[in-house]
């Protein structure tokens, strides 16, 4: 009787699990390749697809994506299965859903518009280049909540736990919570400790949606999810087809199992397109008069409203001059801070693709990537910027255009990633040691990595304030062979506010904001 | 026989006696051994693991280092993201055979590690040393920050800094650079690379680089240096990356003076050790020999 709730149970945890195991994979190990598809569930994922797809007038698509039409057609033949199986945030809010012990959800018959809605803005500000539908997308949120907040948080308490426990230097208890520490930094832990900018921000974010789930079970998906829409949408032809036999005695109990709201009418009322293929209302039936069958339905009506589908459709084509208003998209201005990734596009259709997923900030090797907040504009939030102070661009790295789902971050080979520019360095004549204050050093030289190296050094005479003469090496940036790494900037002994520092002058992705003739 | 002692007979035991082109191969006495303040193998065409071998053997063989049951540390440089054949990272066949001849000495563990520059997995990976002496058995340790303790130095720079625990907790250690250039001290050999047991800022020791060195010797004091030149950088330096400056020299120099080594070293590059600051402050510091006359240098050519 119950094999069908096993059965989806089982489902729900092995892609779960396989979700985290891709998860925790997109991790330098030291080659310059991770050996899984990390970003598989991305690559699945037709919301990206088609807001990409539209943002970017179908140009320059990453081959990846029309994986996500395997997704499609099971939706179109089998309904929204993947929200009711596969979904790892749908898992995550059916195990907080668990949380709610309230046996009857209170009915709110016309909120599951609300996520069609979201859909239509979404893709009519995409239509028009538009593309911030990774904010909502629920693979996106959940890879960059994971990545900028969950799993630092995790990390930081095991950590911390486990360093409490080596600092009471108990010999015996240090060897046995050594060893564990040990078998958990090779197996879940990351290498080191990640830190993000807004990492209690979008944290909050993930923890209120699965605090949704205490007003009502799978609030998001039932409410919110885009994905969730998207899916709803090309499900409504779905051959799955629900009966119910004359033995109904209308006793609603369906309805409170009900995991889509397909039910939120009368029993037999059923809207195929919130139906999560989850078979709860079958199970519990106690006069057995459910069925599901494979069959041919009659569409049943979306009842969006005319008016509504207008209206959002309109703001997500209002949203785009509304956002875009900004000196950000005024071609000869920049933030000058705003490092991007090297293989990134040029800004704007950067922003076309970028769908906020975190994964180039999750693989960063020296943790240098982090989210923007307003440094790129309302619409370029939480999109990856290279901090220097936090980490370098590491020089024979080409990862995070490995994982980039959506082409935003060109793969680079890695002849051609050491070539590529993501800004220049410039040095702080009055904070480097050697320029203001008489004193030998070369830190910045020494790593600099490029062949021949793009900081030399001139041997001058320097006098003290006893006008005492001596001989020091001076550095110079040449900016022909100066890529922006940034790893002088990262290494510079003034450590507070760096003598050399990157800005994104130069960037090879810009025909603009360029400084050298040539 | 400790360090000092040794130094000082091999030291007066061979004034006098300077570069004989020996040719004593590998069938050394142990007599012979006992004096030779450094052995330099060449072996062009030779495999970088050979050459060490011989290199060792001439110099008295590793049980004269290495006893049963001993826990070894060796410190090679991995600190750049580079591969073996760009010469900024230590031989991976050479940190390889010393590993192999560390076991054969009886050693109960040999551990690996180096506080790189670039980031640990990829220089661990890249420069081959992971693989290369990982699958002989030996622990290659990513550096865990928890192990660094301030340590009393009591130099004339340095007073005190965090250094890396594991280097004297080991009962033998083996220092195993690779010589190449640099731009603040010319070449970076056997002295420097101990800046890859410094913790905190290390960066900072720049500004008086010659003195530091000399006082890290007063607390870090190997067992035995190998300094790796079967390839080393002339140029660009300390992490290169142009193949072409890259020389090939299919050396090997093994000695305990690390300031006799630095200062051989120096003659790959067409310099003398009084070129460089740190064999400077490291003879006047009475921390070793700078004056290669004043060593007896056993030459083999395998």
């Amino acid at each position: 009787m119950f094999t069908r709730k096993r059965l989806r149970i089982i489902s729900q945890v092995l892609f779960l699990m396989l979700f985290l195991f891709l998860f925790v994979q997109t991790e330098s190990k030291g080659d310059d390749t991770l050996g899984y598809p990390v970003r598989l569930f991305l690559d699945f994922n037709p919301l990206i697809f088609i807001t990409t797809a539209l943002a970017t007038h179908a140009r320059e698509i990453p081959a990846a994506f029309f994986l996500s039409l395997i997704l499609v057609l099971i939706t179109v033949f089998l309904g929204r299965v993947f929200c009711g199986w596969i979904c790892p945030l749908g898992t995550l809010n059916n195990l907080a859903g668990s949380l709610n012990r309230r046996r009857h959800d209170k009915i709110r018959p016309d909120l599951h518009r609300a996520k069609y809605y979201i859909l239509f803005m979404l893709l009519a500000s995409s239509l028009f280049t538009l593309q911030v539908a990774g904010i909502m997308d629920p693979i996106s949120l959940l890879i960059r909540s994971l990545s900028l907040s969950i799993y630092p948080l995790a990390n930081y308490g095991i950590r911390g736990a486990f360093d409490a426990i080596y600092n009471t230097e108990v010999s015996g208890l240090v060897a046995v919570s050594e060893w564990i520490y040990d078998v958990l930094k090779k197996s879940v832990l990351s290498f080191r400790q990640p830190y993000f900018l807004q990492a209690a921000f979008i944290g909050s974010i993930f923890f209120a949606i699965l605090g949704l789930n205490l007003i009502e079970k799978r609030f998001w998906c039932k409410y919110l999810c885009p994905l969730g829409a998207l899916l709803g949408l090309l499900s409504r032809y779905s051959m799955i087809r629900r009966e119910v036999s004359e033995g109904c005695t209308s006793c609603g109990i369906c309805s409170n199992v009900c995991q889509g709201g397909a039910l939120s009418g009368k029993a037999e009322d059923w809207r195929n397109s919130e139906c999560l293929a989850c078979f709860s209302c079958d199970d519990i039936c106690p006069q057995n008069a459910v069925s599901f069958r494979l069959g041919k339905n009659k569409a049943a009506s979306m009842d969006l409203g005319r008016r509504q589908v207008v209206l959002s459709l309109s703001s997500g084509i209002l949203a785009v001059p509304l956002i875009r208003s900004t000196p950000f998209t005024k071609p000869d201005y920049s933030e000058p801070t705003l490092l991007r990734p090297p293989g990134a596009l040029e800004e704007k259709e950067f922003l076309k693709r970028c769908v906020k997923c975190g994964e180039c900030m999750k693989v960063c090797i020296t943790n240098g990537l982090q989210p923007t907040l307003i440094e790129a504009g309302l619409e370029g939030i939480w999109s990856p910027r290279l901090i220097p102070r936090l980490g370098y661009c590491e020089y024979r790295c080409t990862l995070c255009g490995q994982v980039c789902p959506s082409g935003a971050i060109r793969r680079l080979h890695i002849e051609e990633k050491t070539r590529v520019k993501i800004g220049l360095a410039m040095i702080d004549r009055g904070r480097c040691l050697p320029f203001a204050h008489a004193m030998p050093c070369i830190v910045c030289e020494e790593v600099c990595p490029t062949p021949r190296k793009a900081i030399w050094l001139e041997e001058v005479s320097v006098k003290n304030r006893d006008g005492k003469e001596s001989k020091l090496k001076q550095p110079h940036v040449d900016l022909n062979l100066c890529i922006g790494c940034g790893i002088c900037e990262a290494k510079c002994p003034v450590g507070d506010r760096p003598a050399i520092y990157v800005t994104n002058i130069g960037e090879s992705r810009s025909a603009v904001n360029q400084l050298l003739l040539n | 026989m400790d360090r000092r002692q040794f130094l000082r007979s091999t030291a007066i035991g061979s004034l006098g006696f300077f570069f004989a082109q020996g040719f004593d191969g590998l069938t050394l006495s142990a007599d012979a051994a006992e004096n030779t303040d450094l052995v330099v193998a060449r072996g062009a065409g030779k495999s970088p693991g050979a050459i060490t071998n011989a290199a060792i053997e001439a110099f008295g063989g590793i049980r004269k280092f290495v006893s049963q049951g001993d826990i070894v540390v060796i410190k090679p440089n991995i600190g750049w993201d580079r591969l073996p054949e760009q010469a900024a990272n230590t031989n991976p066949e050479v940190v390889a055979a010393l590993v192999r001849l560390c076991f054969e000495a009886g050693a109960k563990k040999v551990r690996i590690f180096d506080r790189s520059v670039n980031d640990p997995r990829r220089c661990y990976k890249q420069s081959g040393i992971s693989d290369a002496a990982g699958s002989l058995g030996a622990e290659v340790i990513y550096i865990d920050e928890r192990r660094f303790r301030e340590m009393s130095i009591k130099g004339q720079v340095l007073k005190s800094w965090p250094l890396y625990r594991d280097v004297f907790e080991a009962d033998k250690v083996i220092n195993v650079p690779i010589a190449k250039h640099h731009g603040l001290s010319k070449l970076t050999m056997a002295m420097k690379n101990w800046m890859g047991v410094m913790g905190g800022e290390r960066g900072r020791i720049h500004q008086k680089i010659g003195e530091s060195l000399a006082d890290l010797g007063l607390v870090i004091k190997p067992t035995l240096t190998v300094l790796d030149a079967v390839r080393i950088l002339t140029a660009n330096g300390p992490q290169g990356g142009n193949l072409s400056d890259v020389k090939r020299m299919d050396t090997v120099i093994v000695g305990i003076d690390e300031v006799a080594i630095d200062s051989f070293g120096a003659t790959l590059f067409g310099m003398k050790g009084s070129d460089l600051s740190y064999v400077k402050a490291g003879a006047a510091a009475r921390m070793g020999i700078m004056d290669l006359e004043k060593l007896k240098i056993r030459k083999i050519n395998i």
